[in-house]
């Protein structure tokens, strides 16, 4: 499917479920910030022109994510 | 009577006019979620809410703020609903006192009436999930109750851990689960990482009230959540093998969610916002692998709106953040009389205690640090006198207003930990830490001008019974 997404404004969407009562609504994800959401909820959330700057993410926000928890080391092996 | 199941506690809501039902068809957005947040400004007697008419889906049942208010909680607990804060959390501690009262194992769950496995696996064909926030990246999971074992001692049963951590459902049979690094779960994961290992879970939703409780209560790594909740139930607590991962589950569970924490893997997650009333970034966290999901014909969805505190999250915290912080107090001190631990989850604690000798409150205010809880919250610690309740904020005031010299009161203890989602820390994860010594200072200190305290009249509590009669035949 074509985008964009809400939040970062990626082009790949993927379907993630659509309503049991056909045509309702469908649970959209993009591929690239995992920002899901359902054709159904308030433009704010939906669509890219009202989504909120202060909610919206880049390639570099998700690259400079933290690591939560950090990976340890491998245990050394006898 | 103890609840064995989440049904059995959302029919005694309704007989006790805790339980709204709402019939009228809703949105799944914004509609589930800004009614939770709504009933949550409803003051102590909030009642849980039900959905089974929510746009779009068939057969949804949804139920939110079970435990939302200081009547549920006590109705969780088999008290009678008007009992009051402090009573429910003197009633805790007296429980706590049966711990640890072993599990029973009980064969045929409900949870096993369906099963998905493998390929067929879609966690949105079981579950009706619903966005909670605006700015958060997708629909949790914020109320399951995940079970893990220790990968170093998978046979004891002290070490393994039951506990409620966000979970974001980003696929059909993929989650993300933010194991805070002082929580039990993250050094389950450690271990396994280092091992180079998954770590497999179990997420049980859609419990009994009082398992929700044990898994929001801030154990000691070795203590075992459902011998407390036997305690807390005053009967053992049932539970039963999951059948994937063999891990010990809530025999009553509505849904039974298996897989494992992938291990040496992290993804973009969030944000979410989260209790302490702001939203975490975006991180990378870790990603669940789903195998197994069982639930119950017809399984209700309980689900946790959480925002400007206070909400849902806030009381099923208050009284079980306080215990664990008093207990272990007192095994030290026991000079501490009360631990009030109620706001954000101890993010600020409030001690009252005897005090010995000089210095003795700011002995007490440190120890509060180095709890297992202290270590990730208690940012600021403020110590009171014996004669001044830490629940009655006023008192306190009073204590802060006359009995803490700024020049000589305040202890800061640089660069500690903290969870990474306390928002006033420079670098997430440290911070520094500070202790009020809000006392009447004891001998050999002298500081300040006391003299001698103003207290009640000794014929005051006479006339107190007195006037209320009088006001009450009014």
């Amino acid at each position: 499917m074509n985008g964009p997404c809400p939040r970062c404004g990626h082009e790949t969407i993927e379907l993630l479920f659509t309503s049991p009562v056909p045509g309702v609504w469908d649970l959209l994800q993009c591929e690239r910030c995992l920002y899901a959401w359902r054709t159904s909820e308030p433009a704010r959330r939906t669509d890219r022109a009202a989504y909120p700057a202060s909610f919206r993410m880049s390639q570099a926000d998700i690259d400079a994510a933290p690591e939560v928890p950090s990976i340890p080391p491998l245990r050394s092996r006898p | 009577m103890p609840y064995d199941d989440l049904r059995g506690f959302l029919t005694t809501l309704e007989a006790q006019g805790q339980l709204l039902r709402i019939t009228d068809e809703v949105l799944p957005e914004p509609d589930v979620a800004a009614a939770a947040n709504a009933a949550a400004r409803m003051g102590d007697a909030a009642p849980a809410l039900y959905f089974d008419n929510v746009k779009g889906f068939t057969d949804a049942r949804i139920a939110m703020n079970v435990h939302g208010s200081w009547a549920n909680h006590a109705l969780a607990l088999g008290l009678p609903k008007e009992t009051g804060t402090k009573e429910q959390i003197d009633e805790f501690i007296r429980r706590w006192a049966e711990f640890p009262v072993a599990p029973e194992w009980r064969e045929d769950p409900p949870w096993a009436e369906h099963t998905m496995d493998g390929a067929d696996v879609d966690i949105f064909k079981v579950l009706p999930l619903v966005r909670l926030n605006d700015g958060d990246g997708g629909f949790y999971i914020d109320k399951a109750a995940v079970v893990s074992k220790d990968p170093d001692d998978p046979d004891n049963s002290g070490k393994q851990n039951v506990g409620i951590y966000r979970i974001e459902v980003k696929g059909r049979a993929r989650l993300a689960l933010q194991p805070v690094p002082m929580h039990d779960i993250a050094q389950h994961l450690r271990k396994a990482e280092e091992r180079g290992e998954d770590l497999p879970v179990a997420i049980t939703l859609g419990n009994d009230p009082v398992i929700s409780i044990v898994a929001a209560t801030p154990m000691r790594y070795d203590e075992n959540e459902y011998e407390l909740a036997g305690a807390l139930r005053g009967a053992p607590a049932p539970i039963s093998r999951a059948p994937l991962t063999g891990l010990p589950v809530p025999w009553g569970s509505e849904v039974v969610i298996e897989g494992v924490i992938e291990g040496r893997k992290r993804e973009i997650e969030g944000p979410f916002g989260e209790f302490t009333g702001h939203y975490s970034g975006g991180r990378r966290m870790t990603v669940i692998r789903v195998d197994r999901i069982s639930h119950r014909t017809d399984p209700i969805f309980e689900h946790l709106y959480l925002g400007m505190p206070w909400t849902e999250i806030d009381h099923l915290m208050a009284a079980k953040t306080c215990v664990p912080l008093y207990q272990q107090l007192r095994a030290d001190f026991p000079e501490v009389r009360a631990v009030n631990a109620m706001y954000t989850h101890g993010l600020v604690v409030i001690v009252s205690t005897a005090t010995r000798y000089g210095g003795f409150a700011k002995a007490v205010g440190l120890r509060v640090l180095t709890t297992p809880h202290g270590l990730g919250y208690a940012a600021t610690v403020i110590v009171v006198d014996e004669d001044v309740d830490p629940f009655n904020l006023p008192q306190v005031m009073w204590a802060l207003s006359t009995r803490m010299n700024p020049e000589h009161d305040l202890v800061v203890v640089p660069n500690m930990p903290v969870l990474e989602l306390a928002p006033q820390a420079d670098t997430p994860g440290i911070v520094h830490k500070l202790i009020i010594d809000a006392t009447a200072p004891a001998a050999p200190d002298h500081r300040g001008n006391y003299g001698n305290q103003v207290r009640d009249l000794p014929e005051a509590a006479e006339w107190l019974t007195r006037l209320r009669e009088l006001a009450a035949r009014h």
